[in-house]
């Protein structure tokens, strides 16, 4: 210890004890004071996942607070992967945090959020004449146990993207048959010069999967899950058909092995180099596609609703996004507002017109100004009419990372056990819902 | 100076200044690992919140230890951790004989040789992900140039994620390894190497004989940082792969990660966490048992 210097007094190294005390305390509470954020009255709290133009929750809430001073919008954007923002949404809500009043919801969403308590219903916004105005599909997807749980803001679902200049050069229809499509890529692919592929679509393992794999399940005549009993029936022979044709026909055949690895850029910029013929994927590729700058065979492609298996019905995935009211919000009249107004004719004809969203009222499919901006829609009513939601279960989540990993291991082994690996998804998924069952 | 016993208002003064630093360790250390393991006593569902959050004593540890996911991610997360950790000691170790050399534009060099380690992980690995694409990759256009036909799927195929993942943490975190292994290297007089030179004693035998005995503190000292970090890897799995292909990277901790936050299963996803943190003190505490001792000596020479 260095010899203290002649002046040093008590009362000065009593000072300095108290200042650091004082320093110390101001540090601790500082670390414990942050995360405390000022409530204001006016300001509705919108959590909203990273759509592909982001700037377009700026430009709706600038629109709302026009309309209903003096609310104001505090948009937090979150991120692009409807996983990845499920894990920041639901972490806060499990907090109970006043910093989530109004929130975006994916359609597979609802059952868990309504069961843990996380959304409020919204029944008042959607009485019967109301509901009538949405898609079926939709509304079925936004509720659980009877009652409303999302408003629904958007849709989309699985179509069959097809080069139109290559079927048409083989004379070739648009394939109605999975093995129709097959057959077809077959023949252009070995015509053709160069390494075009045949199939492209989502087959990571990650939530696109389940779309993509439950598209060829359905349209077998399977099921994942059966009846309001709620079994799993992924061993049965439908679906296991289904899983046999992607595995031997598509995975290695017409579609190159990466595909295992694709989600939906990868599979998309694949067929907009024009490096493949056909390509699975949702309602937002058309306009990406048709887009000279960013797609090299814009004007060459063609729209139609997916393909089945012999006997079987034509299947899309539904996918979408639903608006919902957190339990915890501190001002659920100003947030039902906001919620209204998203929903409304008006913002759901501009997310068609800027944006070429596909609309969850009925009535826009029929309306001159969109038919005339986006004819193709033309073509989608059809197809969401006959989409269906994934499973419905408050455990979702878990149910999905289940039937991710079989149908993962099932297509990317071409030796793969299917009736040992499907039981044994079948024997998790039924222990789940057992859980949920017994809640 | 003599022992004096310390005045009352040091003592305090000492114990004041502790408190934030104390505090912050028990807030941001020991209070989660205490809470991780409450949570994992418990059954809690977050999707079921009828289920209530009963208390399921080991339960959850007895279903981690005959789940067939978790035995494998086990598994792979013991793979991971030796693989990557020795090629990281390996390969630091040379770069770090390399760099202690002197030679024209040598601080640049080092500082260049850092730059991998200095990316953020979840850049790197997003990089790592665009080299390694079937269709645009750098890799395969380097292997096979313009043969598209055998164009592989690197990351699509069990076997090669893994290979993948354990490469971009040893290209990342090599430098690590070089830089605690370096600062060794400088501590070593200049004359001892002169010496045994002049003595006659060869290249090889003056790293075997002379550097190696001196370097190895710092080795032991990258090798435990190594180990611990690559137990947790995380965000290299995260972004490269997700746990995929057919959980072939499906490693512990991202394992836990999927079960916690994207099932809400709270109390097995606490368990799994647990299990890491178990393994990671097992390890360390070993590593203290074979080299610590010589470390905790102070200077090896």
């Amino acid at each position: 210890m260095p010899a203290r210097p002649p002046c040093y007094s008590e009362t000065v190294a009593r000072l300095k004890t108290i200042a650091a005390l004082g320093l110390a305390l101001a540090i601790t509470l500082g670390v414990a004071g942050c995360g405390q954020k000022a409530d204001e009255p006016n300001t509705i709290r919108l959590v909203a996942w990273k759509f592909n133009n982001p700037g377009l929750w700026r430009r709706l809430a600038d629109q709302f607070e026009k309309q209903h001073p003096p609310l104001k919008v505090a948009l937090e954007i979150g991120p692009h992967s409807s996983t990845s923002y499920h894990d920041l949404l639901t972490q806060k809500l499990k907090n109970r945090s006043n910093e989530v009043d109004v929130f975006l919801m994916d359609v597979i969403w609802p059952p868990e959020f309504a069961s843990a308590g996380w959304a409020l219903p919204l029944d008042d916004l959607f009485p019967a004449e109301q509901r009538e105005l949405f898609v079926p599909a939709a509304m079925r997807a936004a509720s659980w146990r009877g009652r409303v749980y999302g408003a629904p803001l958007y849709l989309t679902a699985g179509v069959l993207y097809y080069r139109r200049d290559l079927l048409e050069r083989y004379r070739l229809p648009v394939p109605r048959t999975w093995p129709q499509m097959v057959s077809q890529a077959k023949l252009i692919t070995a015509q053709e010069k160069g390494d075009l592929a045949g199939y492209s679509g989502q087959f990571k393992q990650y939530e696109g999967l389940v779309c993509d794999m439950l598209e060829f399940v359905w349209s077998a005549g399977g099921k994942a899950l059966g009846g309001e009993g709620q079994r799993c029936l992924l061993e049965g022979p439908a679906a296991l058909k289904a899983v046999r044709f992607v595995r031997d026909a598509l995975i290695g055949g017409a579609a190159p092995r990466g595909v295992l690895a694709y989600q939906e850029p990868e599979s998309l910029s694949l067929f907009a180099q024009g490096g493949s013929v056909f390509l699975r994927n949702w309602f937002y590729a058309w306009p990406i596609l048709n887009d000279a700058q960013r797609s090299q065979v814009a004007g060459k492609v063609g729209l139609a609703p997916l393909p089945r298996f012999s006997g079987g019905r034509s299947a899309a995935c539904l996918g979408g996004w639903q608006v919902g009211l957190s339990a915890y919000s501190s001002k659920p009249t100003q947030a039902l507002k906001l919620i209204k107004f998203l929903t409304s004719e008006t913002v759901q004809r501009r997310l068609v017109l800027e944006e070429g969203l596909a609309p969850t009222r009925t009535g826009l499919y029929q309306d001159p100004w969109v038919l005339k901006a986006q004819p193709h829609f033309a073509k989608l009513l059809p197809v969401l009419e006959g989409a269906r939601p994934r499973p419905r279960t408050p455990l979702y989540p878990a149910v999905s990372q289940v039937m991710q990993v079989y149908f993962h291991r099932a297509i990317s082994d071409k030796d793969s056990d299917l009736p040992e690996l499907a039981g044994r998804a079948a024997q998790d998924i039924d222990r789940l819902l057992g859980l949920a069952g017994g809640q | 100076m003599a022992v004096m016993a310390p005045r009352r208002g040091e003592k305090l003064l000492a114990w004041g200044l502790l408190l934030p630093c104390l505090a912050a360790v028990c807030a941001f250390a020991f209070w989660p690992i205490v809470y991780s393991f409450v949570l994992s006593l418990h059954r809690i569902v977050l999707g079921l919140p009828g289920l209530g959050e009963p208390f399921v004593g080991l339960g959850n540890y007895a279903r981690l230890l005959a789940d067939p996911t978790a035995r494998s991610s086990a598994g792979i997360t013991l793979v991971f951790v030796a693989v990557s950790t020795l090629c990281e000691v390996a390969l630091g170790t040379l770069m770090a004989l390399a760099l202690d050399r002197s030679f024209r534009g040598r601080g640049l060099v080092r500082a260049a040789v850092l730059v991998p380690w200095a990316i953020p992980t979840v850049v790197a690995s997003q990089m790592w992900r665009f080299i390694l694409n079937d269709r645009y990759g750098l890799l395969n256009w380097l292997i096979f140039g313009d043969q598209v036909g055998s164009y592989r799927a690197w990351l699509a195929e069990p076997g090669w994620a893994l290979a993948a993942v354990i490469g971009a943490d040893v290209w990342k975190t090599s430098a690590f390894a070089a830089l605690i292994v370096l600062a060794g290297l400088q501590t070593i007089p200049r004359e001892l190497n002169e010496a045994a030179a002049l003595d006659g004693a060869g290249s090889w035998q003056r790293f075997r004989h002379l550097t190696l005995p001196l370097v190895l503190p710092a080795l032991a000292v990258a090798l435990v940082f190594r180990t611990m970090d690559a137990f947790r890897v995380f965000d290299l799995v995260y972004v490269m792969t997700q746990g995929g292909p057919a959980n072939a990277t499906n490693v512990l901790q991202f394992y836990g990660y999927k079960k916690m936050f994207a099932e809400g299963f709270m109390g097995y996803g606490s368990a799994v966490s647990v299990m890491v943190f178990v393994m990671v003190l097992a390890v360390s505490l070993l590593y203290l048992r074979l080299v610590g001792r010589r470390l905790l000596r102070g200077d090896a020479r």
